[in-house]
């Protein structure tokens, strides 16, 4: 489930955050003044991320993933759609539509493991596993339904 | 230049008298200046106001000024404050007392030696007459009118009307009759 | 729709109120403020017009000082045309928050009413407040009259708000000399003033939904620097276009002003620099000084920042010795204004020689014979052809002489 095609277009992660090209006084921004989209933004709101023109110098085209040892991974079979991660997550990283939980950004999440912590189904629905685990094994892997312990 | 220095206290009028005097004057295409020294100073605290009158634009922002004109509008403040400070030897002096002329220049000894420049009125009491309260600014610009001849009656009440102008009628005939009963009372 | 307020063409104002005339018929469309003595009745003013529906805009009287910039912050990067008022203590709050609106490029214009900064607490004007803002990225203007006050504040929306200067500034005026003095004022006619200030073109506004802004972003060693350097050419270039506006503001009212003033200095050998009210009493005194034989002119800052050095050195090239006046408690060193004259004149051909004289905190007057005593000691100078007195003095103080630091001579 984490191969959506959720990225917009080719602006997503089109630049590691910091390694922007440094240019000079005579060029930088009249008051630091940034601006979130490229042309005519008129109704963005009402479009779907994808959809929407963002500009360089807005967070969304910039990529944070090399910032992450650990990645949180995310089973569907498991999940209710409780939204808690959504909620929770401190870098908009989950990717929810229609109250449907659909998958981790992983442009910019940082393993933080928040999603991870707050997740309340019975086995969680999402665990952190190594960067380079395979998605397959990692699925594969997933534990078992724990059973309340008898008094 | 001619240079005015009003003595009052907080709550008088002086600052509007004087305020109300460089208006009705700027009207007579002269240039006029109107301050006044005072700071946190609550009503009844002793103040000065100033003004400055010429033909030309007024340049001098300095408080010292040698007055041509002193207007005392507080009784007692003729006997504690020094109003000879400064002064020319032409120097008129405009003064509120219920005291007759002789009375006040007896008992101010700085005056001894200024009497033919010296003029009273009871501000205080025309404005209770006329106004209702103590309000002795506009009876002095009755007087001023009067011992500076530098209008007539007249053409000073019209103008008083225009500053007063946002006041109610009522308010605005009681200043006009206390101006005029101070233009003829001062002596 | 607004009703008309009616003026006079010649009116009885105090720099107060002069002021608060110019905000409302540049028709500001947000004061925030937080009232403080003397600057008070100009934002008071402008309450009382929008309540009696003169203009069309918004009040908001908030808790602080730092709130009241803070609030201009906001509603000039929405996109309005912005002001307030402010004075000594207050101007002191909102320090923080004025780099932040020239940091931003926000042309929000501030009436600054200058007074002495406690302790000892004090209501009357020095310029201790003013001097505190020299380096915050403002422009900043001084008019030395309650006419000047009015056609400075005009003045100041359509040079902040020009696109190629894109900065805040201050109109300061002399608390209670400058504030509190009724003088004639000519005031435009509203048709007039609306016109000459024109309409606020926003740039970068945040209520325009079609191109959604972020304003003050984070920026670290890297990028910090640039950002400044840029900011600092901006209050460079903003001189030509100051000059463009005093030039149309003169075409409008036949009331000329430059960026440096000069009075009698055509064959002025002592001068007398300043700025504030202070100016025309000097002027006084020039002339007085002249009937005595002297030689003497004065020299004014209308513009403080961005500081007109090379108009200060042109103004004082012909003058032998020239007197800074500086009216703010010198903390330690030689006055500001002192510093910035020395710096213009120790490059000049003439290389004159440069006083500075300490005078008028906490209100303290300044009568025409204390000037003429500094024209004298200028002439002593002069005459002498080295600095006779201590570099830094002053001026009508109680008590011994103070001064301080004497010229190198062998």
């Amino acid at each position: 489930m984490q191969d959506l095609k959720l990225k917009a277009a080719e602006k997503r992660g089109a630049h590691q955050l910091g390694g922007d090209n440094l240019v000079g006084w005579d060029e930088v921004t009249q008051g630091i003044v940034l601006t979130s989209f490229d042309g005519d933004a008129t109704g963005v709101s009402h479009k779907k991320a994808e959809e929407r023109n963002y500009s360089d110098f807005n967070s969304y085209t910039a990529t944070v993933a090399s910032w992450r040892v650990m990645k949180p991974v995310f089973n569907i079979d498991v999940c209710i759609d409780c939204q808690n991660c959504w909620v929770w997550c401190p870098d908009s990283s989950i990717l929810s539509r229609d109250k449907q939980m659909l998958g981790i950004d992983y442009d910019h999440c940082k393993g933080c493991e928040v999603c991870v912590e707050v997740c309340p189904t019975n086995p969680k629905s999402l665990l952190m596993f190594s960067e380079y685990e395979d998605l397959g094994n990692a699925l594969a892997s997933w534990p078992e339904k724990k059973k309340k312990e008898k008094k | 230049m001619t240079e005015i220095r009003w003595h009052s206290r907080a709550g008088q009028g002086a600052v509007s008298g004087a305020k109300g005097l460089g208006d009705v004057v700027a009207t007579t295409g002269k240039e006029v200046q109107a301050f006044a020294l005072y700071g946190s100073a609550k009503r009844g605290a002793a103040l000065r106001a100033y003004n400055r009158i010429d033909d030309e634009q007024i340049f001098d922002h300095a408080k010292f000024m040698r007055p041509d004109y002193v207007l005392v509008i507080d009784p007692a403040l003729a006997l504690t404050d020094d109003i000879t400070m400064n002064d020319k030897e032409t120097t008129k002096y405009i003064i509120t007392s219920h005291l007759s002329k002789d009375e006040v220049i007896a008992s101010i000894p700085a005056l001894q030696d200024k009497t033919d420049r010296v003029y009273v009125v009871d501000c205080v009491q025309i404005s209770l007459d006329t106004i209702r309260r103590s309000m002795p600014n506009s009876p002095m610009l009755g007087a001023f009118c009067k011992i500076s001849g530098m209008f007539e009656l007249d053409y000073f009440l019209e103008n008083m009307k225009r500053v007063l102008s946002k006041f109610p009628q009522k308010i605005i005939d009681a200043n006009m009759e206390a101006i005029t009963r101070a233009y003829n009372e001062v002596k | 729709m607004a009703v008309e307020f009616e003026v006079n063409e010649r009116e009885v104002w105090d720099g107060n109120y002069a002021a608060s005339q110019a905000l409302r018929q540049a028709d500001v469309d947000v004061v925030v403020a937080y009232p403080i003595t003397p600057s008070t009745p100009i934002v008071e003013n402008y309450g009382a017009y929008v309540g009696n529906g003169y203009i069309d805009g918004e009040f908001i009287m908030v808790e602080s000082e730092h709130a009241a910039m803070s609030g201009c912050i906001g509603a000039s990067a929405a996109g309005g045309r912005v002001s307030t008022a402010t004075s000594s203590q207050g101007f002191a709050l909102m320090v923080e928050v004025l780099y932040q609106a020239s940091g931003m490029r926000l042309p929000i214009v501030l009436n600054v009413v200058n007074r002495a900064l406690a302790a000892p607490l004090n209501v009357r004007g020095d310029h201790a407040d003013m001097y505190l803002g020299r380096d915050s990225g403002w422009l900043q203007m001084s008019a030395f009259n309650a006419q000047e006050a009015y056609d400075l504040a005009l003045c100041a929306f359509k040079i902040a708000e020009n696109h190629s200067v894109r900065l805040p500034m201050m109109v300061h005026q002399d608390g209670f000399i400058t504030s509190h003095t009724a003088q004639n004022v000519y005031p435009l006619s509203n048709e007039a003033a609306k016109k000459f200030v024109g309409v606020m073109n926003p740039v970068d506004d945040m209520l325009d939904f079609s191109r959604p802004v972020t304003y003050g972003a984070q920026t670290e060693e890297d990028w910090h620097f640039e950002h400044k350097a840029k900011q600092h050419k901006a209050i460079m270039d903003s001189a030509s276009v100051i000059d463009s506006v005093f030039a149309e503001f003169k075409e409008l009212t036949g009331r000329e002003y430059n960026r440096v003033e000069t009075y009698d200095m055509e064959d002025a050998e002592v001068c007398v620099i300043g700025l504030g009210s202070t100016v025309e009493s000097a002027r006084v005194a020039a002339k007085e000084m002249r009937k005595e034989g002297v030689k003497a002119g004065v020299v004014a800052m209308r513009v403080f920042r961005p500081f007109p050095y090379e108009e200060v050195r042109e103004a004082l090239k012909g003058c032998k010795s020239i007197a800074v006046t500086d009216r703010s408690s010198p903390g330690g060193a030689m006055g500001a204004f002192y510093n910035e004259v020395a710096a213009a004149m120790m490059t000049s051909q003439s290389r004159p020689l440069v006083t500075n004289y300490i005078y008028g905190l906490g209100g303290r007057d300044l009568s025409i014979e204390n000037i003429k005593t500094i024209f004298r000691e200028q002439q002593a100078n002069a005459d002498a052809g080295y600095i006779t007195t201590d570099i830094q003095q002053f001026t009508n103080l109680r008590g011994p002489k103070l001064g301080f630091f004497k010229t190198e001579r062998n």
